[in-house]
């Protein structure tokens, strides 16, 4: 392609122009996260990009050591919903691989569950919200309600679609010769799937799992309906965040929110080659 | 190398004749799944197909299984089809599809554009640019509520390019706060349709190109004539996805404006959630939901059909 | 439409939404006076209350005071098998702070010294500001059965004893006889104070935790800055005060809009949720005594002249505030306050107490902050002053509670005024006075500071109820649409009283419209006929 001087400069310059505005509202959350009380307010001639004064406050404070304990609205640290939204994301992300690969090795190999594609894709589009009041109802008869296994429950149902379709396109590509050979040889066809299919699908597995937990990571609105106290997750927490002290604690909150993003950007990074497939559910290939 | 896998599969090739332990098996390894989709379908469906007949709230004092006690019919269903606000979402959520999905769209073949071939800095950018899809969108909403007050920080950029104060008030008019949930949208997607529309770029075989470029055809016209044909899929299918995901727009919008000024930002998500949690009036919501899904399924299901001829 | 269709099956149900009805149990013991607690340091005669800091006897109580009626009723319960080892309260996650921290140096906390009056265990559960009423509706709708007791607003007592999700408290009630009509220590009002906060349509529901006297601040290092009175009264012709009218209070802010300097003249709340507050008191000041929301036979009264003029100067108003001030809730108003950002503002009554207070570092106006009664229009050669009650936060009992009796007596000791002064000095929550012997407690008062506290109380003499009859959310969110609508330029002021007048005659026909008329004259019987001399 073009190796020309005019356009290499056109193209670090759109490059880096669109890098500078996206990197702005993250660099934003940052720098905010380091602040100080004192330059918290985003108001006209006091706005700082930079934290002039740096400092870990933010952090201490959501882990609830304050230094001022006047800050009313810090009954509960963030450790609680740290912990909430790790067993609720990982525990789904559980349920949607073994139910999704499960299924997708079924329909890949034996032909079964032929409506599966569809349904689940369908599943997919379908907006939570207007279904939350009938989950409500379920999940409280169920004694779900506030539990991280009943958040557990539905994110591995919701993200389900999304390990499905990933694992049917790797169990797609996967040579059948290896597992004729075993099949040859006097294995089940479980055997087969246990012991030789499941562990060269290992790194597949990883990624689609990454994907899966990304996704359940950064639900905001079923946590928000299911969880009362005990579980509620980080970003349902943050709301509570705010006082009447200060006005909300946008430090406070950006300390979390930059916690809170530590996860999926290392998991996104980590598994950047099969990110296009998960997203496309398995449409496109590496 | 990406290549584009057969979407959806009519139905898989079954392996040989399906003896009896491949079949049990099958049966056994997608049963999880069924049941799954069953628990999750049937109950909300039936429970929401009853309620939606009635004018069951839980401010009634009574329990939903005996909402039939304000059976009204298909009352609820004739509200809907006069009820403006309902309309008003319905058209809000579409608008701000129709600007989002565009312009995420040409930014993000923009930027694929530019990645296609190897370039020293390549691979760091690439990882920078897809930090924002990865940010929670709770957060994100946050974080733009701060960005676009009007002493923040977006207008201190403006101001640093007009050369002159600029206090815009976005959250609080109605057409800026559209715009500001708009950009949020842009900002956070983008990178969606650019890693997506990157690896199809990249699958288009070289050799071919090549050849066109010994023909002497010129990049406009390779793009037009050999790229984009091939793309075609691709792009369906990130085009597919962001409208999907932007139909349910609901977290960063929330946080953001929690649907206002007024309604001016109220999508169909923002809007159930309202009438779910403040008006409480259930049964109407019921039949919000199934006049939604019916539509859906009435849309995907001929959408796929067609994607199927297609391919 | 068939909304007569509707209303007659809403009707039939009335019957059917009961409340159970639950049988006091056990028989007063006598209280024998604890020796050991004696010597921790209750006063002569007292059977409990906080000890350990100087003037803890003004919160201690005798055998025969509501608190102590109630921790007889709760051993009596133990003596007898029938109390539970702990109580749920579900509570805004602002307001936990007083009943758990420790208040004044030396005391108990309020949690601790419950738990060791009665050994029941008081387990608290934040709810996220402004999320009350949705996650105890989610309660009651999905029978999820997480609460003992419920922390509500108050405007939402209505809908909520009509899910038959709440208790009725009568008997008890009249069982312990919790004097909240004490001429002394009692609400403000009396009986008709009490039938206020605690009573929907003839029947105790809830037991008031709350006094949110919406009350005006002002900044008086402004106020009394020579240059800028200076300023003020050659443009006006009249000395720079807090403002007694509405129009002095518009010229005002006006005066001290400066966005240059990052300043407004008032930072009220303006967005969908709570900015209707200040509607409401330039709408009900627009006659005197008052003008009222719905005449007597439940015809809304708010497309009128008096509608129209006050939304309009509402929306006015906007000039003299944030541009951000529509999408602001009350944390990035007070934020913005104590930012310096605004001359004045009307807000919760603890707006002193947080930011007026050197432990808040955040705050740059410690030692800055004046209040002002209402603001009000001169009629008939009076002056009428009017605020609002909103959002107050009241406790009921859940019927899906299995102790409904324990989770009363619990609600019966705090709201108590002895334990209720105690705990609303306590500068960690949102719980604020509205009783007569708070208002007059020297820790409350120092805690509210003495320049707020009679500020209040006279506030509160001036203050007109919201709407809290069933249907109140429908009602609010339907003024609150419009009055936003107005604000934001899409539909004129006489449009949005226009529109409002229209969804509330639908809410009506849909709550039924006996059960309104009802509620209304209730609600108005506590309306304030207060006239101020003018030029006061």
């Amino acid at each position: 392609m073009h190796r020309s001087l005019s356009f290499e400069t056109f193209r670090y310059a759109a490059i880096l122009t669109f890098l500078a505005l996206s990197l702005i509202p993250t660099i934003w959350m940052m720098s905010m996260a380091f602040k100080p009380v004192a330059e918290w307010q985003a108001a006209g001639a006091n706005l700082t990009w930079w934290p002039e004064n740096p400092t870990l406050d933010n952090f201490r404070f959501i882990f609830g050591e304050s230094g001022s304990d006047l800050i009313v609205a810090l009954e509960r640290t963030a450790g609680r919903p740290i912990l909430a939204s790790l067993l609720a994301a990982t525990f789904g992300t559980l349920i949607a691989m073994v139910a999704g690969s499960a299924a997708a090795y079924g329909l890949s190999r034996f032909g079964s569950g032929g409506n599966l594609p569809l349904a689940l894709i369908q599943l997919r589009i379908f907006p939570p919200m207007a279904v939350m009041i009938p989950v409500m109802i379920m999940w409280a008869f169920l004694g779900l309600i506030d539990t991280w296994w009943g958040l557990a429950l539905i994110y591995g149902i919701v993200t389900m679609p999304f390990s499905f379709w990933l694992m049917k396109t790797f169990f797609d590509d996967m040579p059948r010769e290896i597992e004729d050979a075993a099949l040859v040889e006097g294995c089940s066809r479980w055997r087969v799937f246990t012991r030789i299919t499941l562990p060269i699908m290992r790194p597949a597995l990883a990624s689609s799992g990454l994907f899966v937990f990304i996704l359940n990571w950064s639900d905001y609105l079923i946590a928000l309906l299911l969880t009362t106290r005990d579980w509620v997750t980080i970003p349902v927490y943050m709301a509570s965040l705010s006082s009447s002290m200060t006005g909300q604690l946008y430090g406070a909150k950006a300390a979390l929110g930059l916690i809170a993003a530590v996860p999926p950007v290392i998991m996104g990074i980590a598994i950047q080659k099969q990110l296009v497939r998960g997203l496309t559910f398995g449409a496109l290939k590496e | 190398m990406t290549e584009i896998a057969d979407i959806p599969p009519p139905r898989t090739e079954t392996p040989a004749p399906p003896d009896r332990e491949a079949a049990r098996l099958g049966f056994r390894l997608t049963l999880p799944a069924q049941l799954l989709v069953l628990f999750i379908a049937v109950f909300p469906i039936c429970m929401q197909i009853y309620i939606s007949l009635t004018d069951w709230s839980p401010l009634d004092g009574i329990p939903w299984w005996r909402a039939h006690e304000l059976w009204i019919g298909l009352t609820n269903y004739s509200d809907l089809a006069s009820d403006f606000r309902f309309w008003g979402a319905l058209w809000r959520t579409l608008f701000v599809m129709l600007v989002c999905v565009p312009v995420q769209f040409f930014l993000g073949l923009g930027l694929a554009i530019l990645f296609v071939d190897e370039f020293p800095g390549r691979r760091i950018f690439y990882s920078v640019l897809l930090v924002p899809m990865m940010v929670v969108p709770a957060v994100a909403g946050y974080m733009f509520f701060m960005l676009f007050q009007s002493g923040g920080p977006v207008n201190d950029i403006l101001s640093a390019f007009a050369g002159r104060t600029v206090s815009i008030a976005w959250l609080s008019d109605p057409d800026l706060a559209l715009a500001a949930v708009i950009i949020a949208d842009i900002w956070q997607w983008t990178p969606l349709m650019f890693l997506i529309l990157l690896a199809g770029l990249v699958s288009v075989p070289k050799d071919q190109q090549l050849a066109a470029v010994l023909l002497g055809a010129g990049w406009w016209r390779r793009f037009r004539t050999i790229i984009l044909p091939r793309m075609k899929t691709i792009i369906i299918i990130a085009l597919a996805i962001r409208v999907i995901e932007n139909f349910k727009i609901f977290d960063t919008l929330y946080i953001m404006t929690g649907g206002g000024p007024g309604i001016a930002t109220e999508t169909i998500s923002v809007y159930i959630y309202k009438v779910t949690q403040q008006e409480l009036i259930w049964g109407y919501v019921a039949a919000i939901a199934l006049a939604i899904l019916i539509s859906l399924s009435i849309v995907s299901a001929f959408a796929i059909a067609r994607l199927r001829r297609g391919s | 439409m068939t909304e007569t269709h509707r209303f007659t099956r809403r009707r039939v149900l009335a019957g059917a939404a009961q409340t159970a009805i639950f049988a006091g149990i056990g028989a007063p013991l006598v209280l024998r006076a604890d020796r050991a607690r004696a010597q921790a340091g209750l006063a002569e005669g007292m059977v409990g209350g906080p000890t350990g800091f100087p003037g803890a006897e003004r919160y201690q109580y005798g055998p025969d005071t509501p608190e102590g009626r109630a921790i007889e009723g709760i051993r009596a319960l133990v003596g007898a098998g029938k109390a539970p080892s702990r109580i749920v309260l579900g509570l805004s996650d602002g307001s936990i702070g007083q009943i758990t921290q420790p208040f004044p140096e030396g005391a108990p906390s309020v949690k601790d010294l419950w738990e060791q009056e009665t050994g029941i265990t008081l387990d608290i559960v934040g709810v996220p500001n402004g999320q009350e009423f949705t996650k105890v509706m989610q309660d009651v709708s999905t029978n999820a059965g997480g609460f003992d007791i419920y922390a509500v607003e108050w405007n939402r007592l209505g809908d909520l004893a009509e899910t038959g999700g709440i208790v009725a408290l009568d008997d008890y009630v009249a069982q312990y006889r919790p004097e909240w009509d004490d001429p002394e220590r009692g609400y403000v009002n009396g009986e008709q104070g009490v039938s206020l906060l605690n009573g929907y349509r003839g029947k105790v529901y809830g037991v008031s935790l709350d006094g949110d006297f919406q009350t005006w601040n002002h900044r008086t290092d402004l106020f009394n800055d020579p240059d800028e009175q200076a300023a003020f009264s050659d443009a006006h012709g009249y000395a720079l005060a807090p403002p007694t009218t509405w129009k002095q209070h518009d010229e005002i802010a006006a005066f001290f809009t400066r966005p240059d300097d990052g300043l407004y003249g008032s930072t009220d709340l303006r967005n969908q949720g709570w900015g209707y507050t200040n509607w409401y008191q330039r709408f009900v000041s627009m006659a005197s005594p008052n003008q009222f929301l719905f005449a007597d036979d439940g015809t809304a009264l708010i497309n009128t002249e008096a509608g129209w003029a006050a939304t309009q100067e509402y929306i006015d108003s906007l000039s003299h505030h944030s541009p951000d001030a529509i999408s602001w809730s009350w944390p990035e108003q007070y934020g913005n306050f104590a930012q310096g950002g605004a001359a004045m503002t009307c807000a919760f009554s603890n707006l002193p107490k947080f930011l007026d207070n050197p432990a808040n570092e955040g705050s740059m106006v410690t030692g800055k902050v004046g209040s002002h009664l209402p603001p009000g229009r001169e009629h008939d050669g009076g002056l009428v002053r009017r605020t609002v009650l909103w959002l107050n936060l009241s406790a009921s009992v859940s019927s899906q509670s299995e102790h409904p009796e324990a989770a009363y007596l619990l609600l019966q000791w705090l709201g108590s005024s002895r334990i209720y002064s105690w705990m609303t000095a306590n500068p960690g929550g949102y719980f604020d006075p509205f009783q007569l012997a708070n208002f007059a407690d020297p820790l409350v008062r120092e805690t509210y500071h003495d320049y707020h506290m009679d500020i209040v109380r006279e506030s509160v003499r001036r203050t007109v109820p919201t709407i809290n009859y069933p249907g109140a959310t429908a009602f609010h969110n339907a003024l609150d649409e419009s009055l936003v609508a107005a604000l934001t330029g899409s539909m004129s002021a006489e449009q949005a009283m226009a529109n409002t007048e229209r969804q509330w005659a639908r809410i009506a026909r849909r709550v039924g419209e006996d059960k309104l008329l009802e509620a209304i004259q209730a609600n108005k019987a506590a309306w304030p006929d207060v006239i101020d001399p003018i030029g006061a």
